[in-house]
């Protein structure tokens, strides 16, 4: 008896086995396998526009094989043309026969003329794309991405890896670079502020640098010898309605990155009876806010505490250790950040760029003072200035 | 046939109906309510909230809906109202699968994949739609902690990336789009209609209707607060995120360093979004087997014919999502009113078999 009811519930325990596979590889995502012959991992793609469309520059991540003393990725740039950024994906796949992924995609760098125009007619892809991340990096670059993309970085196998370096955690609480995502930027574009800033890179020749001729990493240099380049991004480039429409210098980023509250361990240099000294940021407390209430007005404010982290001058040994910053310092240290903080504020009222979300504050905070002032605000309106520099003690 | 408790029914309430609503919904919202995207939202869960309210208190009357309705208007009647009933819920249970279907091909894969990919969806469904509704207590008492885990692990993991002032100010989204917003929600809220079909199912006790109400309001309470985080993080770009359950948690900190580790609860709610996909089209061949009996095979070729007209129905509107989407919620948008909050309160009106004799 026990043995037939077996018999009989075979089928359906069979049925089960097989669902329960079915299921597993409905989930797998093909066990996240890549065939890496067919796909053409993009790392970073340049954007650059041209007459009739855009320039797309993609840096590919090639396999290097089983030799273990070279590690790194090896990288090759190839560049196509089209009249939209898919266009150009299309042709990438004509090209090489590769499929384009770009789910590893970290960095979209923008070429300096691309960003004077609407930067979204670019982006516009990226951002509906099921496939790719919106949290990679973005950027603009002096002259055009796509020799920025290929050129041979001094500091790592690809371009675009060492640029992202530039990016990390660390050097954004340092103040000198303000890194931004596609998401982010794309938040402030759409949002009622329609501004929005992005890391400007220079690249230039690493002095004293051998030539990488025929580096094997350069794979898409066909062998030729290339200057070893150093990228930088201390500089800042502001937006309005999707256009660069001004670029803050390093001071300014700092200022900015000062006021948004999020340096820490960042130095900036005073001056002590007219001699330079460093000052390391320990406590950053900045805040930027409208007062609106009557004629607007805008406050911007900032605390720091600081600490001594060199002098440019030599000193006895007791200034070491008792580790003390006198009146002078903090005040010159009050003195330099307000200028930094002016010239920030004329720099971005002049360029029309919301970058502290002022629009957006109003718009929250009341809807009918929003459609009062929107238009006065960042270039109509009065800034007052508050800097407050201290020492731990 | 082993009926459902209630602690299965509040599970069904609170966990899984919510899943279908966070995978296009919220984007669609946004779309039209922008940063009110809740109040729209709140309205759909409160009326019906009501209407199911409605519903499990017609569950009193312990009887299915086919035998008040033949007690009440005769079995031709009956029959007749159960077949318009069951092509409803045919028509509710097209877009959860579209939704499904391409949240699997956008979400779970790199690379746009064939459309064979999900096909062997069905052979889980056919299984799952040849078994009566009121069978699925125990899988709901297992879908019950993964749903209610799978939100809570996607809500701690995004909540770091959020500005909440994105949902200020009330009313900047303007009534016109808050209205709009509300009419396209009701194509997700068919909650109430499903219900009738658990008539006669569930093991009623005293104040299993309030408390199944108020389960189903604390499911629509975990679904505000997705919908709170989803256009916290995503704000002016939130009409674009479609997938909205697998988007927002990709930002947390961690993820550059342990990967996509949000994919565990993006997939514990994928699991139980699979599973509510498939109850409209129970609930439709269920219209059927309630008058005709549950002869075995009779489901079984029924559950194969359904699946079968879903599955040629996926290829044929392949990449006409949005098409479909807007035909539902658009000019046909009156049919879910219609059916989800008009029709459910009615059961209450239908007549017991010892009321009629």
């Amino acid at each position: 008896m026990n043995a037939r009811r077996f018999i009989k519930t075979i089928p359906m325990k069979l049925y089960l086995i097989l669902l329960g596979v079915i299921l597993f590889a409905f989930f797998s995502n093909d066990f996240g396998l890549v065939d890496v012959q067919k796909t053409a991992i993009i790392l970073a793609a340049g954007i650059d526009k041209t007459e009739d469309g855009y320039t797309l520059s993609s840096q590919i991540a090639v396999p290097k094989g089983s030799d273990r003393t070279t590690g790194g990725t090896s990288s090759v740039e190839i560049e196509t043309e089209g009249k939209t950024v898919s266009d150009c994906i299309t042709m990438l796949y004509t090209k090489t026969g590769w499929v384009p992924k770009l789910i590893f995609c970290n960095l979209l760098l923008l070429g300096e003329e691309t960003a004077k125009d609407d930067v979204f007619g670019g982006l516009n892809y990226f951002l509906r794309n099921e496939y790719m991340s919106d949290s990679c990096f973005l950027a603009v670059c002096e002259g055009k991405a796509g020799e920025v993309l290929s050129s041979q970085s001094a500091i790592d196998d690809a371009s675009s890896l060492a640029i992202t370096k530039l990016f990390s955690d660390a050097a954004k609480k340092s103040g000198k670079v303000m890194p931004n995502t596609l998401k982010e930027f794309s938040v402030s574009y759409f949002g009622v502020s329609k501004s929005g800033y992005l890391p400007y890179v220079r690249m230039s020749d690493q002095e004293g640098a051998q030539e990488a001729g025929g580096n094997e990493s350069s794979g898409g240099s066909g062998g030729q010898s290339k200057p070893q380049k150093i990228y930088t991004a201390s500089e800042t480039a502001i937006f309005y309605e999707g256009k660069m429409t001004g670029l803050l210098p390093p001071e300014e980023t700092l200022a900015f990155a000062l006021l948004k509250g999020e340096v820490f361990a960042g130095t900036f240099n005073a001056t002590d009876k007219n001699k330079p000294v460093t000052l390391t940021v320990l406590e950053d407390d900045g805040s930027v806010s409208l007062e609106a209430k009557t004629s607007p007005k805008v406050k911007l404010s900032l605390s720091l505490t600081v600490r001594l982290c060199c002098r440019g001058v030599s000193a006895p040994i007791d200034d070491v250790s008792t580790d003390e910053v006198s009146e002078e310092v903090l005040r010159s240290a009050e003195q330099t950040l307000q200028g930094y903080m002016r010239k920030l504020w004329d720099d971005c009222a002049q360029a029309e760029c919301d970058l502290f979300g002022l629009r957006r504050d109003l718009y929250r905070s009341s809807l009918k003072r929003y459609s009062e002032l929107k238009d006065v605000v960042p270039n109509g309106v009065e800034a007052e200035i508050e800097t407050r520099v201290q020492t731990k003690s | 046939m082993n009926k459902i408790s209630p602690r299965q029914l509040y599970f069904f309430l609170a966990c899984v109906m919510p899943v279908g609503k966070l995978v296009i919904l919220p984007s669609l919202l946004a779309q039209y309510a922008k940063n009110d995207l809740l109040f729209p939202m709140l309205i759909s869960y409160l009326i019906q909230a009501g209407v199911v309210f409605a519903v499990l208190l017609a569950m009193r009357k312990g009887e299915s809906l086919y035998a008040l309705l033949s007690n009440t208007f005769g079995k031709v009647a009956s029959i007749v109202i159960l077949v318009i009933l069951s092509i409803f819920y045919l028509y509710a249970g097209l877009l959860p699968l579209l939704e499904q279907r391409l949240f699997v091909q956008s979400v779970f894969y790199d690379t746009l994949p064939s459309l064979a990919a999900f096909a062997p969806f069905f052979v889980f469904s056919i299984y799952l739609c040849a078994k009566p509704l009121g069978s699925q207590g125990r899988v709901w008492d297992i879908l019950g902690p993964l749903s209610v885990a799978g939100l809570a692990g996607v809500l701690i993991l995004s909540v770091a990336s959020t500005d909440p002032g994105a949902l200020l100010p009330v009313g900047g989204g303007g009534f016109k789009g808050a209205l709009k917003a509300f009419t396209v929600a009701t194509g997700w809220f068919f909650d109430g209609a499903i219900l009738l079909m658990l008539l006669g199912r569930v093991d009623y006790k005293k104040g299993t209707a309030w408390k199944g109400t108020l389960f189903y309001l604390a499911g629509g309470l975990g679904v505000l607060a997705f919908l709170a985080v989803f256009y916290a993080v995503f704000q002016d770009m939130a009409a674009g995120q479609y997938f909205a359950i697998a988007k927002t948690s990709k930002y947390f900190s961690g993820i550059t360093v342990l990967g996509r580790i949000d994919y565990v609860f993006i997939y514990m709610l994928s699991l139980v979004m699979a599973f509510w996909c498939t109850v409209p089209l129970q609930a439709g061949i269920d219209c059927y087997l309630q008058p005709f009996g549950r002869h075995r095979h009779l489901a079984t070729i029924l559950s194969v014919a359904v699946n079968a007209v879903f599955l040629v129905l996926l290829y044929l509107l392949d990449n006409r999502f949005g098409e479909v989407m807007r035909f539902i919620t658009g000019p046909s948008f009156w049919i879910f009113p219609a059916f989800c909050i008009l029709l459910p309160p009615f059961s209450l009106l239908l007549r017991r078999n010892h009321e009629r004799t």
